[in-house]
């Protein structure tokens, strides 16, 4: 996990010490990178030029350094860090099957995953009733 | 332009990490996954 921001160390130290600590027993617990002028944002298209801010921009990279998925919010709606875990974890899985293992909507750890084959074909319904409960 | 499915730009950044000043270069975390996770600033509410 790195965050990152156009705010310099110095800001990120302060705001750590004066009040994340107080939201996170022992403080932030991953790099908070200073991004000046936003130049990494722009590079992943997430720094907003009218603001001179960057936007909510969560990417999830693979240990090739590939981009696996991004999510950009504006500022006024904050992230899920259980839906990010939730991505990870399914990404995790299919890596580790070598690509044989799919995960199907809503899935949560622990639950089937799929394996694609012609058999499978207009017979997911057989293997894959998602139950949602509205709030 | 940023793909999902194609190699993450390189960057290297100062950084802030646990009381300490240092430097993150995201090429140092190939053989792990990463996030990423840009926002407005420090100090701001959401």
């Amino acid at each position: 996990m790195l965050s990152l921001s156009v705010d310099s160390v110095y800001v990120h130290k302060v705001w750590n010490e004066s009040e994340l600590s107080k939201m996170v027993p022992g403080g932030v617990p991953f790099p908070m990178l200073s991004d000046p002028g936003g130049t990494i944002g722009r590079e992943y298209g997430v720094y907003n030029e009218d603001t001179a801010v960057d936007l909510r921009g969560t990417f999830i990279i693979d240990p090739d350094g590939v981009i696996q998925g991004y999510q950009v919010l504006t500022s006024v709606v904050g992230r899920s860090t259980d839906e990010i875990i939730r991505q990870i974890h399914a990404f995790q899985i299919v890596r580790e099957s070598k690509e044989k293992e799919f995960t199907p909507a809503d899935w949560k750890p622990g639950m089937t995953v799929l394996k694609p084959a012609v058999d499978l074909v207009g017979r997911v319904w057989e293997m894959w009733k998602p139950v949602r409960t509205r709030e | 332009m940023i793909k999902a499915g194609k190699p993450a730009p390189d960057f290297a950044a100062p950084a802030y990490y646990q009381g300490r000043f240092t430097h993150v270069e995201l090429s140092r975390y190939r053989e792990q996954w990463v996030v990423l996770y840009f926002y407005g600033g420090d100090y701001t509410f959401v």
